[in-house]
């Protein structure tokens, strides 16, 4: 497996529009660093993160996958988070139960005001992505 | 397809211009099919900006509108707008944030512009599936529902039948006034006078445009902003129930207090231990004595109680404990006053002068701690406290409680009915409690008054007269209401009828057809959040906007 320097992941973030997706914008604003290979992909509401978008993402040769939405209680559609959550963990134990790495999937909680958060979040996941190296299934699906 | 999609890349000034290379990016992404034109400007959301899209989108007959500029939290309204101007429907447009998410994140001018590329490449491909939404219009009712009697109750319904909507109040109770009714007295700050809740009374009874309900509940509410369906239930002599349309509620069910005989420590149940209600309808009565009938020679007045079992302040017991204070001195001769206070919160600005003058009257000021200790001794009275250490005690003839404000008995049933949230306390919780202290999730349904927590008066008033302020100007006679466009659909050849999404849904805005044996989407009360979507096990339902080809495509994009 690729493990040099200049194997960049390719990350993909789900960001719910009214926290975290806003708490990512104030990362910007801040002129904070966020990886590169991050690409956000903007939901309503982490609710609408549906499973098959993180399992297809992950089989088209995603290196990671982030979720992030409102903190619990924080949801602008009150419990569109818990949806998350539950989905999440139900991910999780899907990833085990086929063999994948369920380290390269992970959720957070992001509010409109944690830019730093977002930007340490990011920065960490970037870092185990790479440690972990390319995605197996993705030269399965590309050789 | 065959679109004809054009892409604007803005400059921001030199927010875009320095960080991305705007010519690489011109250069890549015009090779794509389906892409008409890409342009860049200096400045997209200034009026030459807005009129120069308004022109493009006319001149080059575009099919989709691309714009890579800031963040659609910024940005995306003001160039929907240029879309309606043109003409154009707003959703074939897509804001992609190379601002932001680019410009200005990534420090490395070639890899911000490679990542740029991608997320307008990504848009591109996303704004090509994307179709035409058409808002729709409902007409709504103007009229309100306004549960519960008390001061808040006869603001809110006063505030709108002024301005001629037709309101039904509906008090639990045989009568109207709350709390504030069976008081003494007010404070002296807030004028003492108590007949200003009367005039308010005969105001609300007067009004032709208020239909009063007492000894009444709700007994059903369907519905959404500017449809709502209800019940009254009526007890007694009239009773029966009246159904009515209405367009908002709201809901000023007001507090009750917590109940002394909870806690053994506060003596609740010996002879001259009487809470501060009670004690309120003595001064009322003009006749504070004790059981014995002679008047007191001491008392004891505690705060606090059950602050600490419920863990929050009640913001008005100190003042009125006070006003109690005033009224023993200034009514009965000889009489010591003590009062045990944990914190003394005196929040307005004539209480500390208020305050002052009691203590000139030589009211006792004890700071106690929560452990205080209520016990008969012999005829009279023991408390015993805890302070700096010390345990101490005085012997008096009478003991005034000052319980903390709780919830309203039947709050949890009416959250439930209503589909609206309690915080922590059980109290209704509000959207925001800074932001937006009166809205509740449910849009068309306010909080006002002690319903949210603990208040006085003016406070109760001002947020009766706000949530009355909210409905006068979002439910206008005649016009219509726009609800959101971006809802989910299910599709019925696909729906199976599990009913799986019903159970997801926080608004409650799927309904079970049993007729058809499908799950509907009522269009006018679903938000868009997309959480029914991913539980659908037939992959049934469809979020406009936000579908799965559409993220899919994002999401494929990402991974080129
Ligand atoms: C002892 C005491 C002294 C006080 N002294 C002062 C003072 O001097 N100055 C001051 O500013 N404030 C004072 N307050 C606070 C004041 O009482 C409140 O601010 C005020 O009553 C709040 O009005 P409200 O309408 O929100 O609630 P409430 O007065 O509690 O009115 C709520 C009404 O809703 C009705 N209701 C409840 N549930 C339902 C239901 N499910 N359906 C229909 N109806 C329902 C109730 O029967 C009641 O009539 C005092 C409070 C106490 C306890
Ligand atoms: S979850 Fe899907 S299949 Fe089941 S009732 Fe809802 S829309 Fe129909
Ligand atoms: S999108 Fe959200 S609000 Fe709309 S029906 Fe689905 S779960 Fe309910
Ligand atoms: S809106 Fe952020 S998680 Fe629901």
């Amino acid at each position: 497996m690729n493990m040099n320097d200049t194997y960049m992941p390719t990350i993909i973030g789900f960001l719910c529009n009214w926290c975290s997706y806003t708490g990512a914008d104030l990362a910007g604003t801040a002129r904070m660093k966020i990886p590169a290979s991050l690409r956000v992909v903007r939901v309503m509401c982490s609710g609408r993160i549906d499973p098959l978008f993180v399992l297809k993402g992950f089989l088209k040769g995603a290196d990671g996958i982030m979720m992030m939405g409102c903190h619990p209680g924080d949801c602008h559609y009150q419990k569109g988070n818990y949806n998350a959550r539950r989905r999440f963990v139900m991910l999780q134990n899907i990833f085990e139960s086929l063999g994948l790495e369920k380290e390269r999937i992970g959720l957070w909680w992001v509010s409109a005001s944690e830019a730093p958060k977002y930007a340490q979040v990011t920065k960490e996941f970037a870092e185990k992505v790479k440690e972990l190296g390319p995605n197996p299934l993705r030269e399965e699906i590309f050789l | 397809m065959n679109g004809q999609i054009g892409v604007y890349i803005c400059e921001c000034g030199p927010n875009i211009k320095d960080r991305i290379d705007i010519d690489k990016v011109i250069e890549d992404i015009s090779s794509l099919g389906d892409v008409k034109t890409v342009k860049r400007f200096p400045l997209l959301c200034s009026n030459d900006g807005k009129k120069f899209l308004e022109e493009e989108i006319k001149k080059e007959d575009l099919s989709h509108l691309v714009v890579a500029a800031c963040s659609p939290r910024e940005h995306e309204k003001t160039f929907m707008d240029v879309c309606e101007q043109a003409d154009f429907n707003p959703y074939l447009f897509q804001l992609i944030n190379i601002r932001e998410h680019c410009a200005w994140m990534i420090s490395d001018k070639n890899e911000a512009t490679a990542k740029a590329i991608k997320y307008i490449r990504a848009g591109i491909r996303r704004v090509a599936l994307h179709r035409p939404l058409e808002k729709k219009e409902i007409e709504s009712i103007p009229d309100v529902l306004v549960i519960g009697g008390g001061v808040s109750g006869l603001e809110a319904s006063l505030s709108l039948a002024g301005k001629d909507r037709r309101v039904y109040l509906v008090e639990k109770t045989g009568s109207l006034g709350g709390m504030a009714k069976k008081l003494s007295q007010l404070l002296p700050n807030q004028g003492s006078n108590l007949s200003l809740i009367d005039e308010k009374v005969e105001q609300v009874h007067n009004n032709e445009n208020i239909l009063v309900s007492t000894s009444s509940t709700v007994g059903d509410v369907r519905g959404f902003l500017g449809n709502f369906e209800i019940v009254i239930h009526t007890d007694g002599e009239t009773s029966g129930f009246r159904k009515a349309q209405v367009g908002a509620i709201v809901v000023a069910t007001g507090f009750d207090v917590f109940d002394p005989e909870e806690n053994s420590q506060y003596g609740y149940g010996i002879d001259n231990v009487f809470t501060a209600q009670e004690f309120e309808e003595q001064i009322k009565s003009g006749n504070v004595l004790l059981k014995s009938g002679k008047p007191p020679e001491s008392v004891a007045i505690i705060h606090c109680v059950g602050r600490k079992e419920r863990g929050y302040c009640s913001k008005v017991c100190c003042c009125y404990s006070i006003k109690f204070a005033h009224y023993l001195k200034d009514n009965l001769s000889n009489v010591n006053v003590s009062e045990l206070y944990v914190d003394l919160c005196l929040p307005h600005k004539s209480d500390q002068e208020y305050f002052e003058e009691a203590k000139k009257k030589g009211v006792h000021f004890v700071r106690s701690e929560e452990e205080i200790n209520v016990n008969q001794k012999g005829d009279q009275i023991e408390v015993e406290y805890h302070s700096e250490g010390k345990t101490d005690s005085i012997v008096v003839d009478m003991v005034v409680l000052a319980p903390a404000m709780i919830p309203s008995g039947d709050t949890p049933e009416l959250a439930h009915l209503l589909n609206i949230p309690l915080d922590k306390s059980g109290f209704f919780k509000e959207i925001h409690e800074v932001l937006d202290p009166i809205s509740t999730p449910i849009e068309g349904i306010y909080i006002a008054g002690c319903a949210t927590g603990p208040k006085n008066i003016p406070e109760s008033i001002v947020q009766s007269q706000a949530a009355s302020g909210k409905i006068l100007s979002s439910l206008i006679p005649g016009e219509k209401i726009v609800p959101e466009v971006k809802v989910s659909e299910i599709r019925e050849e696909f729906c199976t009828g599990c009913q799986t999404c019903l159970s997801v849904c926080f608004y409650g805005a799927i309904r079970f057809d049993s007729f058809k044996g499908i799950s509907v989407v009522n269009e006018a009360i679903c938000r868009g959040c997309g959480s029914c979507v991913g539980s659908c096990p037939s992959g049934a339902i469809r979020s406009k906007h936000f579908t799965y080809p559409q993220l899919y495509r994002e999401i494929l994009e990402a991974l080129r």
